[in-house]
């Protein structure tokens, strides 16, 4: 993609802002700071990928991430203490083992992106200047092709249903096990959080006394199994 | 233009005023969306100023007394004079708030309230701001953004009440932001299209407001945006009796009316979005016939701005109505009304909208049945058709109330402990037992 005029300009400003803010998520002293910082930097995503012309994704992106996630992140901070180390001045040093694992991370990906880069490089160079023009006329023509908006300048692009017509006729299975994958998990937090304690307190049982129970509870089925 | 067009010469004359200093395309991109911008932007908060007004003279109406009399005749200087006390006062922080978020959190609220109007379309031709192919969810996500002013607000105010009402502000915006979503999707089936402005013109090819083919899809969502803009019954965040103020008890002076500003401003826009996706937006029968048919282009467009503003009045006046009639709810009944009655109703009428499309689809062509006109701006359906639907959503509002109250029916009795005792620890002792060995022997309880 060759951008150019305020296409480049909101690309730099947003891009910028996203590994700013990404940055600063990280250096923030107190979780709620580090949570808007990432609040932004997602905020600066979803504009990106506007620029892309994917606004679906965009939408989604705020509305799932920021409207959602990020709401119970925040409500998840406020509910858990403030750790100390938040709210003093003194430098906060990492473990030599932790710095070294990132450092680590950090080195492959940048390989990675070096390797990635190169290569999205050289396949632009192999596209000579016509057709680089003739996709820019392409893309000019598909607009044209779009219904008009109501305010008459802008296009209305069907992005959205691509996106649910593959989603639905493509990809219908994968999103459906995603979304029971979604699901096993929030039954799976909820029973590892419990513990018999807990479970003994709700039926306002004393823990010993459940436990003694769940021991005849097994007895029995052996001795209920052995004639069988 | 025609004869008549002189009545409306202003716009014109605007037109004919701007072309001398800008080019065209920049007056279509930036010069008129920057006046659309400061007319809506204008408006909206002279509408926040005067809502309160209509709020205290609507609830002293109701309650039998005069309301705000003093300043100016019948009072109606008094938004005025709020405005300069409000901007007079000391602008206090509390010592150990979280100064960086307690100066941001108003203004994103405010931000959040504002920046949806972007996509309403408030009349046809040069009364929409801007028209986009995901109108719908970007109104969505951006008022999603919005709890987050509420939590901050609540959490760097460093107050208990603050935060407790900043905390139940995010619960009750997160629930019932996912019955709201759900709500609009009946809609979305039948016009097609997420812009805002294309589900007005399905609406008006179709003739017909789509409330009458969503009558639930239309209940949800009048009930879950009030809850969302945390309005009365529903203010629970802001509950007087219990939390001060809420999440803006340690805000003061401007800084205050900020929130304010935003809440009645959200107001605006939820009512909007329910005009424009059930009642018609700006589309009233006749008045095209009447206008833009004879060649009157802006006395269309202003008549159409005069049909959506008096609808939104309309829904707004219900608001204040129900402030002022309907006591707070509990907190456990908002989440119940939230889980159990409208998220599940939400995805009922998903599954019988479908299947009500299906079957008008279905039964188009078969032993000379006509339903449908076309499919190409929206559902287009013929009068059968249309008799089908209306059918079909009344009939779906019995099923769903029906099918909800079975379910729901005395669920407030559900002890959810009696019955795990009554399963699995039959004739338990209850609490610590006086020798842990006291347990029941095995095969004695049954």
């Amino acid at each position: 993609m060759i951008l150019n005029g305020w296409e480049a300009v909101f690309f730099w400003i947003f891009s910028i802002a996203a590994i700013f803010a990404g940055l600063l998520t990280v250096m923030a002293r107190n979780a709620v700071h580090s949570a808007l910082f990432l609040i932004s930097s997602l905020m600066a995503v979803a504009a990106l990928f506007i620029l892309l012309g994917a606004e679906f994704i965009a939408g989604v992106q705020i509305l799932v991430y920021v409207g959602g996630v990020m709401v119970l992140f925040l409500f998840v901070i406020m509910l858990v203490n403030v750790g100390a180390e938040e709210q003093g001045l003194s430098e906060i040093s990492n473990k030599p083992r932790q710095v070294a694992a990132s450092l680590i991370f950090c080195l492959l990906l940048v390989i990675g992106l070096l390797f990635a880069i190169n290569t999205g490089y050289q396949g632009l160079q192999k596209r000579d200047e016509a057709r680089l023009g003739g996709t820019t006329e392409q893309r000019r023509a598909q607009q044209q092709n779009l219904a008009t908006g109501a305010t008459g300048t802008s296009r209305i692009t069907t992005d959205t249903q691509q996106v649910g017509n593959s989603l639905y006729r493509f990809a219908s299975l994968p999103f459906e096990i995603a979304s029971v994958l979604l699901l096993v998990a929030i039954i799976g937090s909820v029973m590892l959080a419990r513990t018999l304690k807990q479970e003994a307190a709700v039926d306002d049982v004393d823990p010993e006394v459940l436990l003694t129970k769940v021991a005849q509870e097994a007895d029995r089925a052996e001795t209920l199994q052995e004639p069988t | 233009m025609k004869s008549h067009a002189l009545l409306f010469a202003p716009i014109n004359f605007v037109d004919d005023l701007l072309l001398k200093f800008f080019s065209p395309e920049a007056i279509n991109n930036v010069v008129w969306p920057f006046i659309q911008i400061g007319l809506v932007v204008t408006l909206v908060a002279g509408w926040v100023a005067y809502a309160t007004y209509l709020e205290r003279k609507i609830s002293a109406f109701m309650q039998a007394r005069l309301g705000p009399m003093r300043v100016g005749p019948w009072g109606l200087l008094q938004p005025i004079a709020d405005a300069i006390k409000l901007l007079t006062k000391e602008d206090f922080i509390p010592d150990k708030a979280d100064r960086g978020i307690f100066f941001i959190a108003p203004y994103i609220a405010v931000a959040s309230a504002f920046i949806v109007m972007a996509v309403i379309p408030f009349a046809p031709d040069w009364g929409v701001i801007t028209d986009i192919n995901i109108g719908l969810l970007f109104v969505l996500a951006v008022s999603s953004v919005g709890v987050l002013a509420l939590i901050l607000a609540g959490w760097s105010s460093n107050s208990k009440y603050a935060l407790l009402g900043g905390l139940r502000s995010s619960a009750q915006m997160v629930s019932y932001e996912v019955a709201m979503g759900l709500s609009l999707i009946g809609a979305l089936m039948f016009a097609r299209t997420l812009s805002l402005s294309g589900m007005v013109n399905a609406q008006s090819a179709d003739s017909i407001w789509y409330v009458f083919y969503q009558p639930v899809g239309f209940l949800i969502f009048l009930v879950s945006g009030i809850a969302e803009n945390n309005r009365a019954p529903f203010d629970l965040p802001e509950a007087e009796s219990e939390l001060v103020a809420g999440f803006h008890t340690e805000y003061s002076g401007m800084r205050w009316s900020l929130f304010f500003m935003a809440e009645y401003a959200a107001m605006v826009v939820v009512s909007a979005v329910a005009v424009t996706v059930y009642l018609g937006g700006w589309y009233f029968p006749f008045v095209y016939r009447f206008t833009e048919a004879q060649g009157h282009h802006n006395l269309y467009v202003i008549v159409s701005l005069l049909v959506f503003v008096v609808k939104v009045l309309a829904v707004l006046y219900l608001y204040f109505w129900l402030r002022w009639t309907l006591p707070r709810f509990r907190y456990d009944q908002l989440m119940d009304i939230g889980w159990k009655w409208l998220i599940p109703s939400a995805l009922i009428n998903i599954a019988l909208s479908g299947l009500g499309i299906f079957l008008v689809q279905a039964l188009n062509g078969w032993r000379g049945f006509k339903t449908i006109e076309s499919i190409s701006a929206g559902l287009n359906l013929t009068a059968t058709g249309k008799a089908l639907m209306i059918a079909m959503g009344l009939i779906g509002l019995f099923i769903t109330g029906g099918l909800l109250s079975k379910i729901n029916w005395r669920s407030r009795d559900f002890n959810l402990k009696l019955q795990r005792r009554n399963i699995r620890l039959v004739n338990l002792p209850k609490g610590k037992p006086a020798v842990p060995a006291a347990a029941p022997v095995a095969g004695s309880e049954i």
